[in-house]
């Protein structure tokens, strides 16, 4: 798995930026194996509500998971701008489905600052650290909480 | 210990390819005795040595001891010196398997207490030899060099045995950094090369003079000391060892200095401290570039060589370790296969790139057809490289039945065929622990001891064999064993005592059903809980296993003869055969191994042949009540939860859908997962109509789908939408965040490149609880049998004339069904034939004989063909033609008439019995001539009398008109005790007794055992009528002396009976 902590180093992190439920996310772009707008879904009956479905990724099977409901936000909206980014857990390969995706953001680590316990809705503890650029506020996901079944 | 994790790795699996064989070599050399195959025991000897050889330089002292002493035995039996029997043998195979063990948790090899083995193994080695040299196995000493450095702790009885040899003995000092690493050589290269001129008979690496780091010059030399036994003389050793002659020493007698240490096994006598390991270790730890190559290379000897080699191996790993291997031996020739077919797609792939490129639709035909085929080679190889013989676990039952069977005192032998079965790798570790569960059995429970079975007239000797073979794409593996079998009786009164099953359940059991209960989780026959089995957990866990590698098993066994076990296991489990179907618009693969059939009702009859019991639906299939379940009302529920798009419409869909489950359990269209408007445009309209429908049984308006499927004992239908193809899929694993649902056995990718998800068809039906509704359908079937049990059942055929006119004829008299094209029947005259079968066939219809319509007209016209007087007729009919056991309740009088003997509701229609025998004497008047004067020359040469008890007033005057037509007198009785009554009084008016079984009062078995028991009524017949005779009834009649048994309304049968019995000839 690739690394998820934000040390204390000065290095420059790089977060990919994207936008569910009204809010702005990102994550760490080393997390994320690629982004792509594949919707043949299959449902799956009896899952958890949050999870979207299975797709066919090259072979792969991936598990889809609405990351609105997994927030506990919004749904994602089902419309053009709509993307999968599929990041690696695990050995696994999960898609995230967003509601799309903005720029990607370059950060030094000591300017995130730890996450309030609530951010626009969503519980503080599935964010690492919130980002304050110069327009808004971005959360840090941390994506093995995100990830927890 | 040694710490090059490299190096080690090697040894031990090195180690193991040795140890491979071995148990079937010993069990060889068991076999021979005295006449020993040397060849045989070199190997086995050769594998010790090797293990001792390489243990000693990784400072692994208990599997150098334990080794050791297997060689100094084995040496003796190569050297005739000793004769391997059985209990020798048993030591050897113990050491080994110890060693094994050993070998693989090499972590704690050197904390193994293995005294007692090396016990035994020392007691044989003094056994054989003579008073004065019998301390020596045990004597240890050093070899002291000139410059007063010491070899320790060699056994003196291996030195004095090679001296005997007449080899000389060196002492080789490898230096691990120039000799060996510099050289890009690795110890265990070297030893192995050293091999092959003599013999190593123990080898270490000298820490004690490799000096430590701080000192000044650093440690520049490890000393590795190889003791070493060979014919060459002192002068060659420097060009075959390769290294300068002062590392040589020969070893002359005075060398060797007694030590005090005689009790090895206690203590190790060598451990290297923590700060030698690490030089030893940084050292050592340099990849060799061989390494990589070594082990491909293998495999190809030792095919050539043997093949049993690599399967005992993987075997050995399977029962000894619980992990799944993770490494496996592949054939080079395969390897080199799929290479060749990677090269080829490859090509292929730049060609269908070129084509696409080039829009050359010609050139991108070709290239995809190449890749079709190379893709199914390339399947077929990788498979391959997953196969392995069935042998692996197969050939180690040799070793388990012989230790068990001398353990228990039986004499048993074990045939093991088909050994080159292949199986998948993963199935066949997975089968490895049932199959020895099962093998236990047999021997534990199956085979009797010897004299039991010479009691029974049995060879003392019991059989145990094993069988592999393929069959309809599966393997089967057969365990069937001569011995005492199982005593169904025995079984279900043990389920009974342990509160598996109640004794109603036990009573409705077959043989069969009764042996299976076995398989019940907690079930335990024996009466004590022996070492072998008998713990109540057994049979069930090898059940759970099998069935989760989607294999089936079962059981016949017959007692006193034996038991077979059979096993069904599919042939891998990457990529199954699995019909696909849909609902809503996804597709779920049904695992073929699950598939019993498929069923398709038509629209029309969905009615009729689906019924409600309770809330559950169930079918009807051939006299079965077969519990539903609506996969699409499973899944649908959940699929409007989980669309996202619908979430604010929640609450009305659901209602809608509650609504639509109600009357409606199939969707037929998209009903689930509502995405586009225009879907749903469309569900009111299909909606609209059926909703008019007051009928809360499934809707007619669509046929009907089912997957009829069985998991472990349940069997039960899957309602789908579409059947579609039958498809070999790959099964892909899910993400973990759908590991919770059960419903799914995993996902595999379709055609299109969508997923279709796979069900697991044993949890669906534990989902749906379907326990309760098989239940239910059984309590619904129970009951429907006690109503009927009354009554007189009997099996009729239904059939129509015109659409709503219903008719039933018993089924007994019915030759067969047959459907003719309308244009190949014939007039002649007012009657009606079809050519059939070399001749004529009268047809007939109902309209001919009483006042009903004429038959439709169709292109096919099916018959029901009637065999009367050894005359074939036919009766053109209207389908559905159906078979059917119903309670006879007869109204004889509302709706009589000519050829009709009564009505009675059959599936809530009024159905008219036809008297197929007054229906012919109507037509044909003639066939009866014969009949007539037949009954009139009786009348005349005297009555006959019969008693007739009957109580069914329909069937009473049925039989009694057909028997008063043929010249009889008939006494009619209305039950069993009425009929005693009869003939108490008329006892010798009475010429023979016809009886129903099943009346009030007094039966018809009852009425049989007075007539019997009494002298005086002992002389007449009993001719028993039913309208079922089943084997239980017959063997019932039987014992109470039931002479004959006749069906009903046989009546041709019945009478033909009637008069042999009574001597009357035609």
């Amino acid at each position: 798995m690739a690394e998820t902590t934000i040390g204390t180093s000065s290095q420059d992190l790089e977060f990919s930026t994207f936008y569910v439920g009204g809010a702005l996310c990102g994550i760490n772009i080393l997390n994320i194996q690629e982004i792509n707008k594949h919707f043949d879904i299959t449902q799956v009956p009896q899952a958890s509500d949050y999870i979207e479905g299975i797709l066919n990724l090259r072979g792969r099977i991936v598990t889809i998971i609405d990351l609105g409901k997994k927030l506990g936000l919004e749904p994602v909206n089902k419309d053009k701008d709509n993307r999968n980014i599929i990041v690696n857990s695990d050995d696994e390969h999960i898609g995230l489905l967003v509601d799309g995706i903005s720029d990607v953001v370059l950060a030094k680590a000591e300017n995130i600052e730890p996450a309030p316990s609530n951010i626009g809705g969503v519980k503080g503890k599935f964010f690492q650290g919130v980002l304050k650029t110069e327009k808004q506020l971005i959360g840090i996901l941390d994506i093995d909480e995100v990830l927890k079944e | 210990m040694f710490e090059d994790d490299e190096t080690l790795q090697m040894y031990i699996e090195e180690s193991l390819d040795h140890l491979g064989d071995i148990e079937s070599d010993l069990l060889t050399i068991e076999e021979a005795g005295a006449n020993i195959d040397l060849d045989l025991v070199n190997n086995v000897f050769r594998a010790a040595h090797s293990i001792k050889g390489g243990a000693g330089f990784m400072g692994l002292t208990t599997i150098k001891d334990l080794s050791h002493h297997l060689e100094n035995v084995l040496g003796l039996i190569r050297n005739k010196e000793l004769v391997p029997d059985s209990n020798r043998v048993s030591v050897l195979l113990k050491g080994f398997d110890e060693l094994e063990n050993l070998l693989n948790n090499i972590d704690t090899s050197n904390d193994v207490d293995v005294s007692d083995h090396i016990k035994d193994l020392e007691s044989i080695t003094k056994s054989s030899l003579p008073e004065d040299k019998q301390e020596m196995v045990s004597e240890i000493v050093d070899i002291v060099l000139q410059d007063g450095r010491v070899f320790p702790q060699v056994s003196l009885f291996e030195i004095e045995q090679y001296k005997a040899e007449g080899k000389n003995l060196f002492l080789v000092e490898y230096d691990l950094i120039h000799d060996i690493q510099r050289k890009d050589k690795n110890p265990i290269e070297v030893l192995n090369s050293l091999q092959k001129t003599g013999t190593i008979i123990d080898s270490r690496i000298d820490f004690d003079s490799v000096g430590t780091l701080s000192e000044s010059a650093g440690p520049n030399r490890i000393p590795f000391q190889v003791l070493f036994a060979s014919i060459i003389e002192y002068d060659m050793t420097e060009t075959l060892f390769d290294i300068k002659k002062q590392y040589i020493h020969s070893i002359s007698d005075d060398m060797i200095v007694s030590t005090s240490v005689t009790d090895i096994s206690v203590e190790p006598a060598f451990m290297p401290s923590k700060e030698d390991q690490k030089a030893a270790s940084v050292v050592v730890e340099v990849p060799e570039p061989e390494r990589v190559l070594t082990p491909p290379a293998k495999p190809v000897i030792q095919e050539t060589q043997k093949v049993k080699q690599s399967p005992s191996k993987e075997e050995k790993e399977v029962t000894i370790s619980a992990k799944p291997q993770t490494s496996l031996r592949v054939n080079v020739g395969l390897l080199d296969t799929l290479m060749n077919l990677a090269g080829e797609l490859v090509l292929s792939r730049n060609q269908l790139l070129q084509g696409v490129n080039s829009s050359n639709v010609k050139a991108t035909e070709l290239s995809s057809q190449r890749i079709d085929m190379i893709t199914s080679e390339l399947q077929e190889a990788i498979m391959r490289t997953r196969m392995q013989p069935i042998a692996n676990i197969l050939n180690k039952f040799t070793r388990v039945v012989r230790d068990l069977s001398q353990q228990l005192g039986k004499s048993i032998d074990l045939v093991i065929e088909g050994k080159d079965v292949e199986l998948d790798k993963t199935i066949l570790e997975a089968i490895n622990d049932p199959l020895t569960h099962l093998v236990r059995n047999s021997v534990d429970h199956g085979i009797e001891t010897p004299m039991e079975r010479e009691q029974m007239g049995k060879s003392g000797t019991g059989k145990i064999i094993l069988r592999a073979f393929h069959d309809a794409g599966q393997v089967n593996l057969v365990i069937s064993d001569d011995g005492k079998g199982l005593d169904p009786d025995r079984i279900a009164v043990s389920a009974v005592e342990k509160g598996l099953i109640s004794e109603q359940q036990v009573d409705e059991m077959s043989e069969k059903q009764k042996i299976e209960l076995i398989l019940l989780p907690g079930f335990s026959m024996a009466k004590e809980v022996t070492d072998v089995s008998g713990r109540g957990v057994g049979m069930d866990v090898v059940t759970t296993n099998i069935e989760s590698l989607g294999g089936i098993i079962e059981l016949d066994s017959t007692p006193g003869k034996g038991t077979d076990i059979q096993i069904k296991l599919p042939l891998t489990l990457a990529i199954i055969p699995s019909q696909i179907t849909s609902v809503g618009n996804e597709r779920y693969a049904v695992p073929q191994v699950n598939l019993n059939e498929l069923l398709r009702i038509p629209a029309a009859q969905v009615k009729e042949k689906i019924e409600k019991v309770g809330d559950a639906a169930v079918v009807r299939l051939r006299g079965e009540l077969l519990p539903l379940l609506n996969l699409s009302e499973m899944l649908d529920i959940d699929t409007t939860y989980l669309d996202p798009q619908n979430e604010d419409e929640l609450p009305d869909r659901r209602q809608n859908l509650a609504d639509r489950r109600s009357r409606q359990n199939i969707i037929t269209e998209d009903g689930v997962i509502i995405e586009s408007p225009d879907q749903e445009k469309e569900h009111p309209k299909s909606d609209d109509p059926k909703r008019e429908e007051n009928d809360r049984r499934y809707h007619a308006r669509s046929a009907m789908n089912i997957a009829v499927v069985s998991a472990g004992a349940f069997k039960y239908g899957l309602v789908v939408d579409q059947l579609y193809d039958s498809e070999e899929i790959v099964v892909k694993p899910v993400g973990r965040h759908l590991k919770k649902c059960t419903a799914y056995a995993g996902a595999t990718i379709m055609g299109d490149g969508k997923v279709a998800l796979i069900l697991d068809i044993s949890n669906l039906a534990q989902m749906a609880e379907l326990s309760s509704v098989s239940e239910a359908g059984q309590i619904a079937k129970a009951a429907e049998e006690e109503a009927m049990a009354g009554k007189d059942k009997a099996a009729l055929l239904t059939f129509k004339n015109s659409e709503t006119e219903h008719f039933a004829a018993p089924l007994n008299i019915v030759e067969r069904i047959e459907r003719i094209q309308t244009s190949t029947i014939e007039q002649i005259g007012e009657q009606k034939v079809v050519q059939y079968r070399g001749g004529a066939l009268p047809l007939y219809e109902l309209s001919q004989v009483a006042d009903f319509k004429a038959l439709p007209e169709r292109e096919q016209q099916e018959v029901i063909v009637f065999k009367i007087k050894n005359r074939e007729l036919g009766l053109m009919v209207t389908p559905p033609v159906d078979a059917l056991e119903v309670a006879l309740d007869v109204d004889e009088g509302t709706l009589k008439q000519s050829a009709i003997s009564g009505s009675m509701i059959i599936n809530e229609h009024t159905t008219l019995l036809v008297d197929i025998f007054e229906m012919v004497k109507i037509l044909n008047p003639g066939w009866f001539k014969e009949d007539a004067k037949v009954a009139a020359e009786m009348a005349e040469s005297g009555e006959k009398i019969l008693l007739f008890a009957e109580d069914s007033a329909f069937f009473r005057n049925q039989v009694k008109t057909f028997m008063e037509e043929d010249g009889f007198k008939v006494i009619e009785a209305e039950d069993g005790l009425i009929a005693w009554e009869l003939l108490k009084e008329r006892v010798d008016d009475i010429d023979i007794v016809v009886t129903d079984l099943e009346m009030p009062n007094m039966d018809g078995f009852e009425l049989t055992k007075r007539i019997k028991g009494d002298p005086k009524y002992s002389h007449l017949e009993v001719i028993a009528l039913t309208s079922l005779a089943s084997e239980a009834h017959i063997e019932k009649g039987r014992k109470v002396g039931i002479d004959e048994y006749e069906i009903k309304l046989d009546r041709e049968k019945l009478m033909k009976m009637i008069r042999q019995k009574l001597n009357l000839t035609k």
